[in-house]
């Protein structure tokens, strides 16, 4: 994937060239510790390392609306205003597990407002996407093979 | 065309033009050239050498940008590019852009087109199968169209020709309906598509699933290996051009066995604009071309032309080919060039789910896609409310059941498990439809391109036989699903045009008589003896086999008699 560094940008915007969104440093940095959060560190590579952050901002950038482009960054506005509300403190500044507490709620409310769903929508749905996908997972966990070399049609497994 | 002099036209002549590189022109290529005639390929786009011009052949996934995905602006500049399959990151430099080669569409028609070296030879679904008698005895027996001017025998020695080069694998399956073919050894089909073999053939005796045959190199013999061909990696990336020339493309196969004679002139970015008829030789005599990129008008000559420009492509370079002799277009007596165009119905799919055979799952991948079921209605009589039917595709594979709920470590470790699921199961339609006078292609009437040549003008529509075999095909896959004990069947009819099956044929069919058709038995021009038409245009019906086999078989046989032709001074 190739993220070009803007380094010619000024220092609030956000670390790569983006064409239709417009995406502050912070709002960049906030978007890592969600994706963090999502996918976190362990003992293998989590969402940051991994750039996932960075690869769903490319991908809403590129492969999305307009309106789910606004839904998105009024929805991470909902999402700092729920922070708020709920520990009294930004996103950045919680637990982590708060900040699953906060993020599982949005998934599991049924009725949740069409920005922060949206939001939270794209946002996981990407980090997966991103991770799944990326170098790291596929040649070390779930290994995609550029040549398999072979049709096993009758391949035996332990039935479920 | 006034400025041409002595000197060009000596420069510019050849013994044999092939307009299109793709699967029929190829062939057209390799055929000439290696009985020692100087020909000229003419391919419109650009350049694509067998494995220096695939630039995403040996990506990773995580090597796109979008991992796959067309980014939102290019698929609205490009609606009809973006419907067909074949449209991904990987592979959309092969596929044709809508803005670049505007047409008409009287009604929608979703025209998929590659202009490069290689044509779609370099995309084909490389389904392979022969035609029978019950396919070319269609249009005589049921009295639609006209009768095909060949018959099965006329055509299998050149099926075993061209397969013995470009490597078929498949079983040998004993079916009337499908002959067999000079096989490599077929691609197995997997637990779920075996058992559903079983149940269809125990229920339907009829109904054979069979083993998809495929233009893939499973096991290489040494006309393979001297092609610089290599066995098949199932990578199943073969959209991108494939490096070890896994399966049949005019990049991998025929063009560089035509420049190995030394014969071949191939010269990309050569627009036809038409070609010239010389009314006192009566006959044709050279191609006018335009070059994509100084737009320079020139001509070049030849004693035979082979219109291998893909279907449409070749009806419209006939139709603007205009003379005196022929000022409707040429070899157009009657008034039928672009008329009877027809395609595959390819506009309905079955999904179901089985939870059977769990003790089962593949492993590596299947470059054949799984298995086919050759047309069982109305094969040996008419026996529904429709003329002619359908195969159909059938394949399985193993779903995967991740957890993704929640977020954190054990979403982690959730996502690095792969519990398998149920069996996917599904099938789709390959419907033969009707060739009629009322789906036709012509020239636009004010509309020109940017090399000046008029745009096609498209009119093909379903109608109601197309509804009927549809609703057939529903009703029995559904029903053979529910006999084979598949869950949650859910039928896709989808309002697809016309065009995305990219199996458009016809508009300069053969036939016996030149009031009825454009071409005889030899897929010559009735009316102009040195022009032949081999690709898709020639076709008088379209049965449900995938149609590239049948372009190759009749291409090679369409060079053997035009080489006996010219040897007795009969062209």
């Amino acid at each position: 994937m190739a993220l070009l560094p803007s380094c010619l940008r000024d220092s609030g915007k956000s670390s790569i060239a983006l064409t239709n969104i417009d995406v502050s440093l912070d709002q960049e940095h906030l978007l890592g510790d969600i994706s963090e959060t999502i996918i976190p560190e362990t003992k293998t590579p989590g969402a940051k390392s991994l750039n996932l952050h960075l690869f769903t901002l490319k991908m809403l950038d590129d492969c999305y609306e307009k309106e789910d482009q606004k839904l998105f960054f009024e929805g991470l506005d909902e999402l700092q205003d729920r922070s708020e509300a709920k520990f009294s403190r930004s996103f950045q500044k919680l637990t982590v597990p708060e900040r699953e507490q906060l993020l599982v709620g949005i998934e599991k409310e049924e009725q949740a407002p069409a920005a922060i769903k949206k939001f939270y929508d794209i946002m996981k749905s990407k980090t997966i996407e991103g991770y799944m996908s990326s170098k790291y997972v596929m040649t070390n966990l779930i290994v995609w093979e550029l040549v398999p070399g072979r049709w096993n049609p009758y391949y035996p497994v332990k039935s479920a | 065309m006034s400025n041409i002099n002595i000197d060009s036209q000596k420069t510019n002549t050849y013994d044999v033009i092939v307009i299109g590189s793709g699967i029929s022109g190829g062939w057209a290529a390799k055929e000439f050239t290696e009985k020692g005639f100087k020909t000229l390929v003419l391919e419109r786009g650009r350049d694509v050498q067998h494995i220096k011009d695939y630039p995403t052949t040996n990506k990773y996934p995580y090597e796109f940008d979008h991992r796959g995905q067309i980014p939102l602006a290019i698929q609205k500049e490009n609606p009809i590019a973006s419907r067909c399959y074949v449209f991904r990151e990987d592979a959309m430099h092969f596929v044709v852009k809508d803005n670049e080669h505007p047409y008409q569409q009287e009604k929608p028609f979703d025209w998929i087109r590659g202009y490069q070296v290689g044509g779609k030879s370099l995309l084909w679904a490389r389904q392979t199968q022969r035609w029978s008698d019950l396919d070319f005895e269609g249009p005589a027996r049921d009295g639609f169209a006209v009768d095909w001017p060949i018959r099965y025998k006329d055509i299998a020695p050149w099926y075993s020709y061209a397969e013995r080069f470009a490597g078929i694998a498949g079983n040998k399956d004993g079916l009337q309906e499908l002959p067999d073919g000079e096989f490599l050894p077929g691609f197995p089909l997997n637990a779920v598509e075996d058992y559903f073999k079983g149940v269809v053939s125990k229920k339907y005796p009829t109904r054979h699933v069979i083993s998809a045959r495929c233009a893939h190199l499973s096991k290489p013999n040494q006309i393979h290996l001297d092609q610089g061909r290599a066995k098949c990696q199932n990578r199943t990336l073969c959209q991108r051009g494939c490096p070890f020339g896994g399966y049949f493309s005019s990049n991998a196969s025929t063009l560089p066995w035509a420049a190995k004679t030394g014969n071949l002139t191939l010269r990309p970015n050569s627009v036809v604009d038409s070609i010239i008829y010389d009314d006192e030789k009566e006959k044709a005599t050279g191609v006018r071309v335009i070059d994509a990129n100084t737009k320079q008008e020139m001509e070049f000559y030849a004693k035979i032309i082979f219109v291998n420009a893909a279907a449409l492509n070749t009806n419209l370079i006939l139709l603007n080919s205009k003379s005196n002799r022929f000022p409707n277009g040429l070899g157009n007596d009657n008034g039928q060039l672009g008329k009877f165009v027809a395609f595959h119905n390819y506009s309905a799919r079955i999904n179901a789910e089985y939870d059977g055979m769990l003790e089962w799952s593949t492993d590596g991948r299947n470059p054949a896609g799984g298995g086919y079921l050759p047309r069982f209605r109305n094969l040996l009589k008419q026996e529904t409310d429709f003329k002619r039917g359908y195969a159909a595709g059938f394949s399985a594979r193993r779903s995967v059941n991740r957890d993704s709920s929640g977020v954190g470590a054990s979403l982690k470790d959730n996502l690095a498990k792969a519990p398998l699921g149920p069996w996917q199961v599904g099938s789709h339609m390959m419907g033969e439809t009707i060739p009629k006078e009322e789906n036709f292609v012509n020239l636009s009437k004010d509309k020109k391109d940017a090399w000046g040549v008029p745009l096609l003008n498209i009119s093909v529509d379903y109608d109601e036989n197309d509804r009927l075999m549809k609703k057939d095909y529903i009703e029995q896959l559904s029903e053979m699903f529910t006999e084979a004990g598949f869950k949650n069947i859910k039928v896709n009819d989808s309002s697809q045009a016309p065009g995305l099956d990219i199996h458009e044929m016809g508009g300069a069919r053969m036939g016996h008589d030149p009031k009825t058709s454009i071409l005889n038995k030899w897929n010559q021009v009735h009316a102009c003896k040195n022009v032949f038409v081999t690709d898709g245009a020639c076709m008088t019906s379209t049965s449900t086999q995938n149609p590239s086999l049948t372009y190759m078989a009749l291409t090679a046989r369409a060079v053997d008699f035009a080489v006996k032709s010219i040897n007795k001074f009969e062209i």
